[in-house]
């Protein structure tokens, strides 16, 4: 516990608005993670992070920029951290997964978009985000176009860079790709004053693929019958893998996992449901359908999202000889995340029926945030998919507030009795 | 059910008696600071009230600074 205000007043937030949002945060994170029984004694680390997420952590940061680093958003899995660490920047992951940040969102965007965009951009425009208040950059992406146009009004507030990212995987594609990230280097290597080398190029991709190793590690345990953490647990870990120092993350999700492979041995079934989730982004505190979920006798033990293993699956590889060669890399490990932006997108259909089986799903949930116009057209896709597969399907389309709770968890309930 | 708590006038304090509980092997919980206790945002740690008498000994033994015990029903 500490008394941040006089920080966060000299990050020009706005102490009164922040204020409210720090009330609900103690109680929702009780009732929904502390409630929980037989939780990890590891997870002691993700609670500490997620409580000190706007203390702490910004503190921290603070520390790094009064010592001359350069911290950078990001709001994308397609943002190759790995160039931001090769110029000796601070990577974070920016407010986007409450509803308090809605309303601020709706003034200067239409009301029918996707929650997340609103969210992100309330989140600036309210002065209520210490990280987008820490921020020397963002890093934005033109995955779709609600983000894409926002990008031009984040912009009133403080400097944005968008990477062009294809929206098609032919050869010319992936060549495109790789002048974005070289573009992106000269620009990371102007606002740090540090130039990419391959030297520290490669500890960049070096630090990233630790990072999803450890990630991966942790949901090939969760393959385990019954899963040794619970769903709500494992999310949070990813969210944190957004904001968190990357090598103490690391750390400590080893050390998770280390005890998570101890526990395994000691499981007996539970009878619970196994339950993929597939669709859009889930970021801090959004934790609505997992809680839904993991109220019922149900387990989810998979994400396909970019806060679940589109994240984390596949390694940049660090062989080559110059900056040409690991940017070409990168270039292929990014363009091999199958996100709905991509047309065709058959690859997603792969990855969800390949992690149907691998992690031994019982039924899956399609969660889209309302108006993610490109994730709710491709159910059609993933539909068929399943069915050939004989993989039962629900479709959830929600937003950050709590109005529907109620519904989706009867329609969760029956979904569960069907399977 | 009755909640007991630990709060500190700063994280470090906390992860200092973190570090003492688990080295005696003390079961806890890292929360965040429920508001009903303060306005401040951050850690405060749960812990088990069979517990208490062996935790204010190491609080004491080991000069860790903190604001105080609560409970809460």
């Amino acid at each position: 516990m500490g008394d941040y205000r006089e920080m966060w007043k000299n990050l020009n937030m706005d102490l009164e608005k922040h204020d409210i949002l720090c009330e609900a945060l103690p109680e929702s994170f009780g009732d929904i993670y502390l409630t929980q029984k037989n939780r990890p004694d590891a997870m002691n680390y993700f609670n500490y992070t997620l409580a000190e997420i706007h203390g702490a952590r910004i503190e921290e940061i603070k520390h790094e920029k009064d010592n001359g680093k350069k911290v950078v958003g990001t709001f994308c899995v397609f943002v190759p951290d790995e160039v931001i660490y090769a110029t000796d920047a601070i990577s974070v992951g920016l407010c986007s997964g409450s509803q308090f940040w809605i309303e601020d969102g709706e003034k200067v965007l239409p009301r029918n978009l996707c929650p997340l965009v609103k969210a992100f951009v309330g989140a600036k425009t309210s002065r209520t985000c210490p990280y987008f208040q820490s921020c020397d950059m963002i890093v934005g992406e033109t995955t779709c176009d609600g983000k894409k146009k926002a990008y031009e009004i984040v912009e009133e507030y403080m400097p944005v860079h968008v990477m062009e990212l294809p929206q098609m995987k032919r050869e010319k594609n992936f060549v495109e790709w790789q002048d974005e990230i070289k573009i992106f280097i000269k620009r990371m290597e102007e606002l740090t004053g540090n130039k990419v080398t391959v030297e520290n190029l490669k500890k960049g991709i070096d630090l990233s693929n630790r990072k999803r190793r450890a990630l991966k590690r942790l949901y090939d345990l969760r393959k385990n019958i019954p899963s040794p953490i619970s769903g709500l647990d494992a999310l949070l870990v990813s969210q944190v893998a957004f904001m968190d120092d990357p090598e103490r993350f690391i750390e400590n999700t080893n050390k998770l996992c280390d005890e998570l492979e101890k526990r395994v041995n000691d499981l007996k079934a539970s009878g619970k449901k196994r339950i993929m989730i597939t669709g859009t982004p889930m970021a801090i505190p959004n934790w609505k359908l997992h809680s839904i979920v993991e109220g019922l006798d149900a387990e989810v033990v998979v994400e396909e999202t970019c806060t679940g293993t589109r994240y984390f699956e596949n390694e940049v590889p660090d062989e080559g000889d110059t900056i040409d060669d690991l940017v070409k890399n990168m270039a292929e490990r990014y363009m091999n995340i199958n996100c709905a932006c991509f047309t065709p997108n058959e690859g997603r259909m792969d990855d969800i029926v390949k992690y149907a089986e691998e992690y031994d799903i019982d039924g899956v949930i399609y969660y889209n945030l309302s108006f993610c116009h490109t994730y709710a057209i491709e159910y059609k896709k993933v539909e068929k998919a399943l069915k050939e597969k004989n993989i039962p399907l629900l479709n959830i389309d929600t937003d950050y507030s709590e109005e529907d709770t109620g519904q989706i968890k009867t329609r969760v309930e029956a979904f569960m009795e069907m399977i | 059910m009755e909640k007991n708590y630990i709060l500190f006038p700063n994280y470090s304090q906390g992860l200092k008696l973190e570090s003492f509980l688990n080295d005696n092997n003390i079961k806890y919980v890292i929360s965040p600071t429920p508001r009903k206790l303060s306005t401040c945002c951050g850690i405060s740690i749960m812990y088990n009230k069979k517990d208490e008498d062996d935790i204010k000994a190491i609080i004491k033994n080991n000069s860790v600074e903190i604001k105080g015990l609560y409970t809460l029903e």
